[in-house]
C-alpha cells in the first residue's frame, strides 16, 4: 500500500471514520489528480461524513453547499448585502457623490455575501473541503452551472467582474441517484461507490461509534443488521439507523439482543409502516435468534 | 532498457483496457486514459486492490459501471483471475518474452491472431463487443464534428473521407505565388516578351502570358499504429485511406516498433480489402513504440520521398520507449530536408494533457505546428496548415 494511502487512512480513522483502502484511495487520487470526488451509495452509508472528517483530517475548513430542489446559482454563490447597502446610502444621502459613484461603491466585494461556492475558492490560508451535498436533488440548469466552476475554478459576477480562484478546494459531491447526473459531471469527477459495510466494517463503526457498547451486543447488532439488509424492505437501514439503534439500547443498558428490547427499540432503524409490520411478524414467529447471523 | 519495456506494456495494456470498457459503454475517453496512466504512476503498482480501486474511481461513473469494470480489470490485469502473476509480470520482475503475452486472454467467441487481433476486430466490428451502443443527441453533423474520434462509430466513418476528399482537393488545387510561363494567362510577361520581340526586330509580335504554377505540393504521412494509439488509428487510417486515394502526392508509412510503407496498400482497393492486406502487412500493429527508430529508418530508407515541395504529418502521441536523443536527431533531418513538419497528436483534445512525455518532450522544439487529431474539427483545421 501507498504510504500516503496508508496515511490518509490513519488519518481519518483517527476522527472516528472507519475507512477502507478503497475509500482511501478514493480520497488520496482526488486530491493528487485534483478532481472533484462524487461519492454515491445508499441513504445513510457515511457519504456525507467522509467531506467533514476529510476537512478535520486535514485540518482545513468545511464548506458546505447543501443542494436542494430550486438552488439556483446566485445562492450558491453570493447575494448581495442588501441592509449594509441600505445603510450606506443613508449615509451618502447629503454627500457629493455622483449616483454612478455610489452605485460603484454599493456593488463592490465589501457589500458581497459570499455564498459557499464563493467562499470555498476565495478562502484565505489553506484549500478548504467543499462539500456540495445531495447534487441530485438540484435540478439540472443548476448542475451545468456547477460543472462549469468545477472546471474553471472561477465565477464572474456581473457589477465586480471575473474573480479568480485563489486556490482549488478539495471537492466532495454526494448523490443519492433520486436523478440522473448528467455524463459531464460524472466524467468531471472520480467516482466512489460506497456499499452497506460488511459485517467486519460495521462493527467497527460501531464499536468506534457508540462509547461503551459491550462486546457481545455490538457483535449481535452487526450481525443482525447483515440479516435485515438481504429482507426485502422498503427503507433499508444505513449506518446512520445502526448507530441510532446501537446507542438508544446502550441507553436502555441492554447487553444483549433480547425479544422485548427490540421490540422497544425497532423505530430506530425501520422507518416503514409495512417494513415495522413485517418485523413484527418475524418477531412474532420467535426468529429472532435465526435472524442473528453466526459468525462466518 | 527492461524497465521501459515494461512501461511500454503497461501503458498499452491501460489504453487497451481503457478502450475495452468505453466499448462497454463507460464514460472513457482519453482524458480518462490519461488519468488512468497517471494513477499508476500514484498507486502501489505491487498492490493489486489498491490498482483496482485507484483504476475503478477514474474510469467508472456510475454504480452500473461496477460490475463491467471488474469482470474487464480481471481480464486485463488479471486481478483474481486465473493469472494471478501476470500483473506482477507486466510490473517487475521478469519481462514478458513479446508484446503478445499482454493481449487480454481472447474469449471464447474471438480467434486469437496475434498482433493483427485488433486490426480483425475492427473488420468485423460485429464480432466480439462490438461499438459503444448510440450515444445520444450525436447523430448530427454539429455532435459529430466535436466528437472524438475515440468515441466515433463505423457508420461515421464516411464523414472522416468527406474531410479529407476536401482537403486533397485544396491541396492539389492550390495556387502558389510562383508564375510560370503559358501561352494562355491572365498576366502579359513582358521581360519575356520583350526578349522574344528583340529577336524580329523590336516588335512584340507575340505576346507572352504568365499563370499562376499550380506548386506541386507533396505529403508524408507517418501513422503511429501503436498500442496506445488503438483509440484512434482505425479513424486516422480512414482519413489517410481517404487522402491517399484523392491525393497523388502522398505517401503513407505506418510505424510502432519498426516502419511500413502501406502506400501501395491503400491505393486503389476497397477500404475493407486495404485493411485487410494491413493486416497481413504491417509488423508489430498496436505493439510498442519506437518513434526515434522508426523516423530514423525512414529517414534513412525513403530520402528522395521529402524535399523542400513536402509537408510531413506525424500522427503519434508521443509515448515513446525509445531514446528522446533519437527521436529529435531523427527530427532534425526531417526539418531540414523538409518544407514543413506537423505533428498532430489525439491527446491534445483532451482539455488536460500537456505533452509531457519524454518522446513529446524530445519532438516539439523541431516540428513547425503542433495539433491535435482527435475529431472532425481539428482535422479540418489541419487543411490550415497545409502549405508551404
Ligand atoms: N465508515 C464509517 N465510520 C464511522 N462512521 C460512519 C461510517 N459510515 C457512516 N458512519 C456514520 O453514519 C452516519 C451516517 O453517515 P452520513 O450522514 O455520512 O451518511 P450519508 O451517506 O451521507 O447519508 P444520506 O444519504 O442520508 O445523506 C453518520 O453518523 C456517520 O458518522
Ligand atoms: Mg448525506
Amino acid at each position: 500500500m501507498r504510504e500516503e494511502i496508508r496515511k490518509i487512512q490513519e488519518l481519518m480513522e483517527q476522527e472516528a471514520y472507519i475507512t477502507d483502502p478503497a475509500i482511501a484511495t478514493s480520497v488520496y487520487l482526488a486530491m493528487a489528480l485534483k478532481k472533484p470526488l462524487l461519492i454515491e451509495g445508499h441513504a445513510g452509508v457515511g457519504k456525507t461524513e467522509i467531506a467533514k472528517v476529510l476537512a478535520r483530517a486535514l485540518d482545513t475548513n468545511l464548506i458546505r453547499l447543501q443542494c436542494y430542489e430550486g438552488l439556483d446559482a446566485t445562492t450558491a454563490l453570493y447575494e448581495w448585502n442588501y441592509s449594509k447597502q441600505l445603510l450606506r446610502i443613508k449615509l451618502e444621502e447629503a454627500s457629493a457623490h455622483s449616483a454612478e459613484e455610489k452605485e460603484a461603491v454599493i456593488f463592490s466585494e465589501p457589500f458581497l455575501l459570499k455564498r459557499p461556492l464563493l467562499q470555498a475558492i476565495t478562502q484565505d490560508g489553506q484549500a478548504p473541503v467543499l462539500l456540495i451535498d445531495e447534487v441530485d436533488r438540484s435540478d439540472e440548469e443548476f448542475e451545468s452551472f456547477l460543472l462549469e466552476v468545477l472546471s474553471d475554478f472561477q465565477v464572474t459576477i456581473p457589477e465586480i467582474g471575473t474573480i479568480k480562484a485563489t486556490h482549488h478546494p478539495y471537492v466532495v459531491l454526494t448523490s443519492n441517484r433520486s436523478r440522473e447526473l448528467s455524463d459531464a459531471l460524472r466524467r468531471r469527477c472520480l467516482y466512489l461507490w460506497i456499499d452497506y459495510p460488511s459485517l467486519a466494517k460495521e462493527l467497527k463503526i460501531v464499536q468506534t461509534k457508540v462509547p461503551g457498547i459491550n462486546e457481545q451486543l455490538a457483535g449481535e447488532i452487526a450481525r443482525f443488521m447483515q440479516t435485515v439488509r438481504k429482507m426485502k424492505l422498503n427503507k433499508v437501514p444505513g449506518v446512520a439507523e445502526t448507530l441510532d439503534w446501537a446507542t438508544a439500547l446502550v441507553a436502555l443498558h441492554a447487553s444483549y439482543l433480547g425479544d422485548e428490547v427490540v421490540r422497544e427499540t425497532l423505530g430506530c432503524f425501520v422507518k416503514d409502516k409495512g417494513d415495522l409490520r413485517k418485523f413484527q411478524a418475524e418477531l412474532d414467529a420467535g426468529h429472532l435468534a435465526g435472524m442473528i447471523t453466526p459468525l462466518p | 532498457m527492461m524497465e521501459s519495456t515494461h512501461q511500454r506494456d503497461l501503458l498499452t495494456t491501460t489504453v487497451r483496457f481503457c478502450r475495452a470498457l468505453r466499448e462497454r459503454g463507460l464514460l472513457v475517453t482519453p482524458a480518462e486514459a490519461i488519468d488512468a496512466v497517471k494513477t499508476l504512476n500514484l498507486v502501489d503498482l505491487g498492490d493489486r486492490q489498491e490498482v483496482y480501486w485507484g483504476l475503478r474511481s477514474v474510469l467508472t461513473s456510475r454504480v452500473e459501471d461496477l460490475p463491467i469494470f471488474e469482470e474487464l480489470f480481471e481480464t486485463f490485469w488479471g486481478f483474481n483471475g486465473s493469472s494471478p502473476q501476470s500483473l506482477k509480470g507486466l510490473l517487475g520482475g521478469m519481462p514478458p518474452p513479446t508484446t503478445e503475452v499482454q493481449e487480454p486472454p481472447p474469449t471464447p467467441k474471438r480467434p486469437t491472431k496475434g498482433m493483427a487481433l485488433s486490426l480483425e476486430r475492427w473488420l468485423n466490428p460485429d464480432e466480439g463487443q462490438g461499438e459503444p451502443i448510440g450515444l445520444p443527441g450525436m447523430s448530427d453533423q454539429e455532435a459529430l464534428i466535436d466528437k472524438d474520434f475515440s468515441i466515433f462509430g463505423a457508420e461515421e466513418l464516411e464523414e472522416i473521407t468527406k474531410v479529407a476528399t476536401r482537403i486533397a482537393r485544396r491541396l492539389a488545387a492550390r495556387p502558389s505565388r510562383r508564375r510560370k510561363p503559358t501561352r494562355k494567362g491572365q498576366w502579359v510577361d513582358l521581360r519575356r516578351t520583350f526578349r522574344r520581340s528583340l529577336k524580329t526586330g523590336g516588335d512584340p509580335i507575340e505576346l507572352t502570358f504568365q499563370e499562376r504554377k499550380t506548386r506541386k505540393t507533396k505529403l508524408v504521412t507517418l501513422c503511429d499504429v501503436s498500442g496506445s494509439m488503438d483509440l484512434y488509428s482505425r479513424f486516422l487510417l480512414q482519413f489517410l485511406y481517404a487522402l491517399q486515394n484523392s491525393f497523388a502526392r502522398v505517401e503513407t508509412f505506418t510505424f510502432s516498433t519498426s516502419l511500413s510503407r502501406i502506400t501501395d496498400h491503400l491505393k486503389g482497393h476497397p477500404y475493407l480489402s486495404a485493411l485487410g492486406r494491413l493486416s497481413g502487412d504491417v509488423r508489430d500493429w498496436s505493439g510498442g513504440t519506437r518513434i526515434g527508430p522508426s523516423l530514423t529508418t525512414f529517414n534513412k530508407e525513403w530520402p528522395s520521398l521529402v524535399d523542400k515541395r513536402t509537408i510531413v504529418i506525424i500522427l503519434s502521441d508521443g509515448w515513446d520507449t525509445g531514446e528522446p536523443e533519437e527521436l529529435a536527431e531523427a527530427l532534425v533531418t526531417l526539418k531540414k530536408r523538409s518544407g514543413r513538419l506537423i505533428w498532430l497528436n489525439p491527446l491534445l483534445g483532451s482539455p488536460t494533457y500537456q505533452p509531457l512525455t519524454r518522446g513529446m518532450q524530445a519532438a516539439l522544439p523541431y516540428v513547425d505546428v503542433f495539433a491535435s487529431a482527435h475529431n472532425l474539427a481539428s482535422l479540418k483545421t489541419l487543411e490550415r496548415h497545409l502549405y508551404l
